[in-house]
């Protein structure tokens, strides 16, 4: 899914015109109903990252004891868990961990599958041939199970999760990047600035990359959904941020065996807010993609 | 045509061989080790040690590489360190239910997912379309542990229709299995029916802008025999595609939803061995996952070619 | 009470120094009649004796095993299927070490004596009886006549003696060492003749018929020449059942022997289901789909606790936690310190949270309350905060400090790991809080963690985590205690015979222990398994271990 971004052939700058283009598709934006959802219940969840450990009336770490597996009341709007902890405080406090680790993996993943896909794309060859092999390699392995057997080596940790999703990531977007920058290589801009003797990398850096942009942000959306999922999967199946900071995926993994004591609060309203923060980055990145593929 | 298959096998051979040599690199790297698993966490580091020079994992990693290639290549698929078993009949047994897990989702989600996509494609833009295109995006956006979770307390609990373990009782019949099998199936296949439901209005959606149909319905054909023979066979072909490349996200999938419903699978059993650090068992099931997903992909490039005329014949594209 | 003087003589006319003793203090109404048939059946008096002993005391006579379970008599022929939690590894009795493969070796192997849940007395199994000599340090056990593996060959004291030769051998790591350090060695054990065995020790040991019991899970007794790795294929044994079919990650099925020892086996078949985590056992339990799930905790099974169509097998034990604190690190180099932290716990509440009061309240000290020669006149030690900030300010930490506790992801103890932080939250001390899974844990921190979880298994008698975790050079010593005074009165209780000694010098370690406080226990938790109400006969021990010779449905 590349765009093309609508330049005057043989121009290779990124000028008022590409400019332009953004600032249409963001008026478009604005009109798509997907985005508007999607994009309040993104800020929604991106403010309780930030300000949720002071909103809350109780903190999410805070033990009743005498009060262990509550049902929602007045007094604790989402009941409470095992040992007393509220929910609901668990639950706008557990975003901020999930954002943050999701976010970064993304960023390092986007990085590190542009560097990758640039290279490949433009230098083909044999270069080509190897890494795609290798990344051939590494994508026959379901996402979750690699993640699970290197974080099950090197321990869980934010630090570890990051990376590894991250790490894991690279090759989905290097793809992408390789096939809009085969298309773009042949483009005369290209051809002139090679004309001029321009070196690899500045090519790659300063005349491709700008023009590859557009599938690279739009990638960075889809994937920062899929992020966020896998961080959640990860810390069901234990391997993900460690406790005690509350988090949503942790928290279901712990609480799922109650659920046929009846204690259905425990596990349903983390399980809501992880539906609702994928479907949310995934309806805005939905909308980013229709707007710039026309 | 055979050309072509050759290379594919050949480049997926390539593939699979850098797949069991990073396997073996990270299953090394695991912490803890067999002896320790076998013996416990109260036993001596001098137990632990003569144990592990019995299995013989103190050797170099080359070494170990060597022997468990050759072993590979006679089939024999190594003992499993923490059960001290051989590993094939758990991966046997293993393997075939996770293909019935699969084969049930399958079931449940693409015919669905299909006609879904098409009924969207023929009544474009109206409001049919946007709440099934809405409907299939929101799903996508669950991850299957929380659909399975979902799944659990409303049907299997609330309402107590289904039964929350997909492990039947020893010696179940076929309907008994499924039965235990629906309610993983659909976690599973949420994710999937966005995906699918998606390519097939796609494809729908260019086959009914094609000249070929146009042509169909101006002379005279009605909308629907157009769309059963012409229509529907392209908006097949990326359907597949797109099959294809979920095969690796299904199985990913399946870890989750095998260890959320209990279910002996694949899945849960590259996962116990890699809590266990059960390298044998850990290497083969993660190889196993590879061959799999290696094998659908080549099917489905395969079919792709056979059922897109264009590429068989070897004209433009 | 009528006294009957003359058949009271003539049941004492040839007993020991040591019978004759333990008679006195019942006579003497010193040690109650349960705790007079538990000491004298230690040493070696059979059963009837001490009920006749008793009896010509002027008590009624009973026996003492106790069935749990649905009252009724069970019907034999059931199939039953029972839950239990998956074998970590290969069925290897000398070296497996968790609940899903001790049951899965007792349900065909016996041991010499049986430690009674009920009333933590040892009954007669593969051995009728055994006496101690004077002091303790010579066993000798007269073995069952008649007794013959699921194969027909009869068991002699050869068998016997090779059995405890394979978990005694100093060249390979078996599971046993930890019983054994100190006690036995692999020359130790000598046959006398077919039906008589002597056990050597190396120090005199009063706890030592315990030691050999069925508390000692790997202690089996197999055919002469085993081999042990490969006794999973058979499970030879002279329990009443025999080995159908072993599936490793699946179960097990067992059919009836029905030439056991020990009469007549009721159910016509056993199916052993393995299970990774409890709910789906519950959920299993509740849809019909088994009959017993062997072995639950409370959090999750609140479906089927206080459930009338489910009985309840509650079964005290001596399952803890022990909270160590380095006692050569600083801050907790202080015994002011370390009380502050055991002062800051509210036990019962903590009890009640973790356990739904299915828990014995943990005094600090290796002493359960389930243990017989606990001294129970010891205080128990109760949440005191302001006295906890007190003694915090007198070590020099008037405004606390912060430290690391290190422990595994392991049934409750990560939510009792937040509650500990919690507790010291409030008079002052930060903890940062590192959970790992069990094998990283037990590698990296449980012994050097400067505040170290860790869990603890039952056990029939002390004496195992009184010398393992806290004398000096203990193989389990995370605390890192070094306290000669407690190490002399160790030594003084493994080699006490009698029970008012024991519970003398228990009293003295009890109250060292509070004041010292190397590591807190806060509670000890009871063995629950639970079963379909019409399903009675069975028997449960603190272990984990499950007997189903007698048991099937009851019209209750």
């Amino acid at each position: 899914m590349t765009a093309v971004v609508d330049d005057a052939p043989g121009s290779g700058s990124v000028d008022s015109g590409a400019a332009q283009v953004r600032r249409e598709q963001w008026r478009e934006l604005r009109k798509s109903k997907t985005f508007l959802v999607g994009a309040t219940i993104l800020v929604f969840w991106i403010v309780c990252a930030v300000i949720g450990y002071r909103v809350v009336p109780h903190t999410p770490f805070e033990q009743d004891l005498l009060h262990t597996n509550a049902s929602p009341s007045t007094q604790h709007w989402f009941g409470t868990d095992q040992i007393g902890r509220d929910v609901f405080a668990r639950v706008i406090t557990g975003v901020r961990v999930v954002l943050v680790v999701a976010f970064l993996a993304t960023v390092l993943g986007t990085v590190l599958g542009t560097v990758l896909g640039l290279i490949t794309g433009y230098m083909r060859g044999w270069v080509d041939e190897t890494i795609s092999r290798f990344v051939d390699a590494l994508l026959a392995l379901p996402l979750v199970i690699t993640a699970v057997v290197v974080i099950a080596a090197l321990g869980p940790s934010n630090v570890t999760v990051t990376v590894c999703i991250g790490v894991i990531f690279a090759p989905l977007i290097a793809r992408t990047v390789r096939t809009a920058v085969i298309q773009e290589r042949e483009l005369d801009y290209v051809t002139a600035a090679r004309l001029r003797n321009e070196r690899g990398p500045y090519i790659m850096l300063f005349e491709l990359l700008p023009n590859v942009l557009s599938p690279v942000m739009v990638e960075f959306t889809v994937r920062l959904g899929y992020a966020v999922f896998t961080v959640a999967t990860l810390s069901f199946l234990g391997f993900g941020i460690p406790p005690p900071t509350p988090d949503w995926g942790d928290d279901i993994a712990d609480n799922i065996s109650v659920v046929t004591a009846g204690y259905w609060w425990e596990v349903l309203f983390a399980a809501g807010a992880i539906a609702s923060l994928v479907i949310a980055v995934n309806l805005v990145a939905d909308a980013i993609e229709k707007v710039t593929d026309e | 045509m055979a050309v072509y298959i050759l290379k594919r096998v050949g480049l997926a051979l390539i593939t699979l061989w850098i797949l069991s040599m990073i396997i073996f690199w990270v299953g090394q790297q695991l912490p803890g080790d067999p002896g320790r698993t076998i013996l416990g966490n109260l036993a001596t580091p001098a137990g632990v040690a003569a144990l592990d020079h019995k299995l013989g994992v103190d050797r170099s990693i080359v070494t170990q590489y060597r022997d468990w290639v050759t072993n590979l290549a006679h089939g024999d698929m190594g003992t499993s360190y923490s059960y001290q078993a051989p590993i094939r009949p758990f991966i046997t047994t293993a393997l075939v239910n996770s293909l019935k897990l699969a084969l049930v989702a399958f079931l449940i989600c693409v015919p669905l997912a299909i006609a879904s996509g098409v009924i969207a494609a023929l009544k474009s833009g109206q409001w049919i379309d946007r709440s099934i295109s809405v409907f299939g995006l929101s799903l996508l956006g669950l991850p299957e542990f929380v659909s399975g979770v979902f799944l659990i307390m409303i049907f299997g609990i609330w309402l107590n229709v289904l039964p929350v373990g997909a492990t039947p009782p020893a010696g179940a019949g076929p309907l008994t299995q499924v039965y235990h099998l629906i309610l993983p199936a659909i976690a599973i296949a949420c994710v999937l029916f966005g995906y699918i439901m998606r390519m097939a209005r796609a494809g729908t959606i260019e086959a009914l802008n094609s000249d070929y149909t146009r042509t169909a319905v101006l002379k005279g054909l009605p909308t629907r025999t157009v769309v059963w023979r012409h229509v529907l066979r392209n908006a097949l072909l990326p359907t597949i595609t797109v099959v294809a490349t979920q095969i690796g996200y299904l199985i990913g999938g399946l870890l989750v939803v095998e260890y959320l419903f209990h279910y002996n699978g694949i899945g849960s059993l590259t996962f116990k061995a890699a809590q266990a650090k059960d390298f044998p068992l850990l290497e083969a099931t993660v190889l196993t996952i590879g061959v799999v997903y290696l094998v659908a992909t080549l099917i489905a490039d395969i079919t792709y070619t056979l059922l897109n005329p264009r590429l068989r014949i070897g004209g433009d594209r | 009470m009528h006294r009957d003087p003359q058949k009271l003589d003539q049941l004492r006319n040839g007993r020991s120094e040591i019978e004759n003793h333990i008679i006195d203090e019942y006579v003497l109404g010193r040690i109650s009649r349960r705790e007079f048939l538990r000491r004298g059946s230690i040493i070696g008096l059979s059963i009837p004796l001490l009920g006749a002993i008793a009896t010509a005391c002027g008590g009624a006579n009973s026996s003492s095993t106790a069935s749990s379970g649905s009252t009724g008599t069970p019907k034999a022929g059931a199939k039953l299927r029972i839950a239990g939690v998956v074998p970590t590894s290969a069925i290897n009795p000398a070296q497996i070490y968790d609940e899903g493969g001790l049951t899965m070796i007792q349900q065909t192997g016996e041991y010499l004596s049986f430690n009674d849940p009920k009333t933590n007395i040892l009954q007669p199994m593969l051995a009728t009886s055994f006496k101690p000599n004077a002091d303790a340090s010579v066993w000798t056990y007269t073995l069952r006549p008649g007794v013959t593996f699921s194969d027909g060959t009869p068991m002699t004291a050869n068998d016997v003696v090779y059995s405890f030769q394979q978990n005694t051998n100093p060249k390979v790591y078996v599971n046993a060492a930890s019983v054994f350090n100190g006690v036995l060695t692999n020359d130790g054990v000598k046959k006398v003749d077919d039906q008589t065995v002597e056990f050597h020790l190396e120090a005199p040991n009063g706890n030592f018929s315990y030691l050999i019991s069925s508390d000692n899970y790997n202690m089996i007794i197999v055919p002469n020449g085993t081999d042990y790795s490969k006794w999973q294929k058979t499970f030879i044994g002279t329990g009443p059942f025999k080995l159908t079919s072993y599936q490793a990650n699946t179960g097990a099925t067992f059919a009836p022997n029905h030439s056991w020892w020990g009469g007549k086996v009721l159910p016509a078949e056993l199916q052993h289901i393995f299970y990774q985590t409890q709910q789906p056992q519950i959920t299993a339990l509740q849809g019909g789909d088994v009959d017993i799930v062997n072995l639950i905790v409370p959090a999750g099974a609140e479906g089927v606790l206080n459930n009338p169509d489910y009985t309840l097998l509650d079964t005290k034990s001596s399952q803890h936690r022990e909270l160590s604190m380095r006692c050569d690190k600083a801050p907790w180099d202080n015994k002011l310190v370390r009380q502050a932290m055991a002062l800051s716990l509210n036990r019962p509440e903590i009890a009640q949270a973790l356990f739904k009061g299915y828990a014995q309240l943990g005094n600090d000290n290796p002493f359960a309350p389930f243990f017989r020669s606990t001294d129970t006149s010891v205080p128990q030690r109760a949440q005191d905060l302001t006295k906890a900030k007190q003694l915090l300010s007198q070590a020099g930490h008037p405004s606390g400090f912060t430290t690391d506790l290190y422990t595994e992801d392991y049934q409750e103890m990560k939510n009792y790991a937040q509650i500990i932080k919690q507790a010291a939250q409030a008079i002052g001390i930060n903890i940062n809080l590192h959970i790992d899974n069990q094998a990283t844990y037990y590698k990296d921190h449980w012994l050097s963690g400067i505040m170290s979880l860790v869990d603890y298994g039952h056990r029939g008698v002390p004496n195992v985590v009184l010398t393992a975790t806290l004398t000096k050079g203990g193989a389990w010593n995370a605390a890192h205690f070094d306290n000669p005074q407690y190490d002399g009165l160790v030594k003084q209780y493994v080699a006490a015979l009698d029970l008012p000694t024991q519970k003398q010098i228990a009293g003295q370690i009890e109250t060292l222990l509070l004041d010292e406080t190397p590591w807190i226990c806060a509670y000890y938790f009871d063995s629950l398994s639970v079963s379909k109400k019409a399903i009675g006969g069975v028997v449960t021990t603190g272990m984990g271990q499950i007997y189903l010779s007698g048991a099937g449905p009851v019209t209750a």
